[in-house]
């Protein structure tokens, strides 16, 4: 087992008394928590002294992990053996990190003296979906580490792989359960559950609000002004959408029930919004026709500018 | 080898949440739970005799205020407060979003 130097990690001298040791978390927390840091490695960070914290704010853990004396961080050791008796059995520690042994301390093995039955601990993990994984619903794979107890007692982390089916129309942030795939119960504890946070890429095309979803529909100027049918691409497949005569940009398409669709519940919309987009580049005939077309039309796009207008308002 | 296979499921498929089952998603102690409630930052559906019961959306916000607790070490009343602003962030992100996603990109 690999040696964490917890008072170092908090930036605390060993003799620190237990409100130095809060000041000094709640110092690093407000840096590098996750949610609010813009250090490099906060996570990582956060996490490490965070197990610190959990270990040294409780007097019965401290004095535990006092107890198994001084290494360099990082450096191999081996905890008394009469920790084997004491905190996992007669077992070996190969297979569990020193927070494993520290959570151990809370009487949830079974064996250990005064053990009452206790629920599995409830796990997370973050889950990447591409958007069309997302739509359509998916399979995906995950590789769990679960800590487990045996009959002795034995504390270890056991890899387990399972395959998870993901329904249709989950949306970003979203959060998902697997019932009694978290840690394993004890004593007739019940297991706890996984959770899954979902993360759903973004997509180049299509943004998501709700269940609906909006695609930018770009048309020239004459297909705007004469109305057009055009190939429209959509997450369930690409359909034909007719555009009416003298549609504006910013308008709003709406293809009902093509949205994000779940089980046992209304599909959303999907709206294309109308974009005007003109050449960069027009040759010389185009530049003669648009001309032409300058001089015949009447339309007046800024009306409101003129004063007789201005004064109505 | 065979891979077992397990559904994910919606937050928002599972039916009332019964106050044991919220101190044991949360990880905070009864007393902690008691006085978010007391706070308004968690609002029971069903008030019964005994015990309160809560919806699915209780369950995030437990999680998340489990969480918190442990990271920022937060006591009950700054905890009430910071799940409220969570709550209020979360509000603002969607209307956000619905926004952003209305609006044409420049092409």
């Amino acid at each position: 087992m690999k040696y964490k130097d917890y008072y170092a990690i908090l930036g605390v001298d060993r003799g620190a008394n237990a409100e130095d040791i809060k000041k000094a978390y709640r110092k690093l927390a407000r840096k590098y928590h996750p949610d609010v840091s813009k250090e490099p490695n906060a996570e990582e960070k956060f996490k490490e002294m965070a197990e610190a914290y959990e270990t040294l704010k409780d007097p019965e853990k401290r004095a535990a992990y006092d107890q198994l004396g001084r290494y360099v961080a990082g450096q191999e050791f081996q905890p008394p053996p009469e920790w084997g008796e004491h905190f996992a059995g007669a077992g070996s520690f190969e297979d569990i990190d020193l927070a494993d042994l520290f959570a151990g301390l809370t009487g949830r093995r079974p064996g250990a003296r005064g053990a009452a039955f206790t629920s599995g601990r409830n796990y997370e993990a973050a889950v990447r979906l591409t958007f069309d994984q997302a739509f359509h619903g998916t399979e995906i794979e995950l590789e769990l580490s679960v800590l487990e107890f045996d009959d002795k007692g034995n504390a270890r982390r056991v890899p387990h792989r399972i395959k998870v089916r993901i329904p249709k129309g989950v949306t970003d942030g979203e959060q998902m359960r697997i019932p009694g795939k978290g840690g394993k119960g004890v004593e007739g504890g019940r297991d706890g559950d996984l959770y899954l946070d979902i993360v759903v890429e973004p997509h180049p095309l299509y943004r998501v609000s709700g269940r609906d979803i909006y695609i930018d529909l770009p048309l020239a100027p004459w297909e705007a002004v004469l109305g057009t049918s055009v190939h429209l691409p959509t997450p369930a497949g690409a359909v034909s959408l007719k555009v009416p005569a003298g549609t504006r940009a910013g308008q709003q398409l709406r293809l009902a029930g093509r949205g994000v669709s779940r089980p046992n519940a209304p599909a959303g919309n999907l709206y294309a919004i109308v974009q005007i987009v003109v050449p960069s580049v027009v040759d010389e005939r185009e530049r003669a026709l648009y001309r032409q077309l300058a001089e015949a039309s009447t339309f007046n796009p800024r009306a409101q500018f003129e004063p007789e207008a201005a004064h109505e308002h | 080898m065979n891979i077992e296979t397990c559904e994910a499921l919606r937050i928002d498929e599972r039916g009332a949440i019964e106050w044991t089952q919220l101190i044991e998603i949360s990880g905070l102690s009864e007393g902690e739970l008691r006085e978010l409630v007391d706070d308004g930052a968690l609002v029971p559906v069903a008030i019964g005799a005994s015990s309160w019961s809560f919806d699915a959306h209780a369950l995030p916000l437990a999680r998340a205020a489990g969480r918190l607790r442990r990271e920022l070490d937060l006591d009950a009343h700054a905890l009430a407060v910071v799940l409220r602003f969570v709550a209020r962030i979360e509000e603002l992100e969607a209307e956000l979003r619905a926004l952003r996603a209305g609006v044409a990109r420049e092409p």
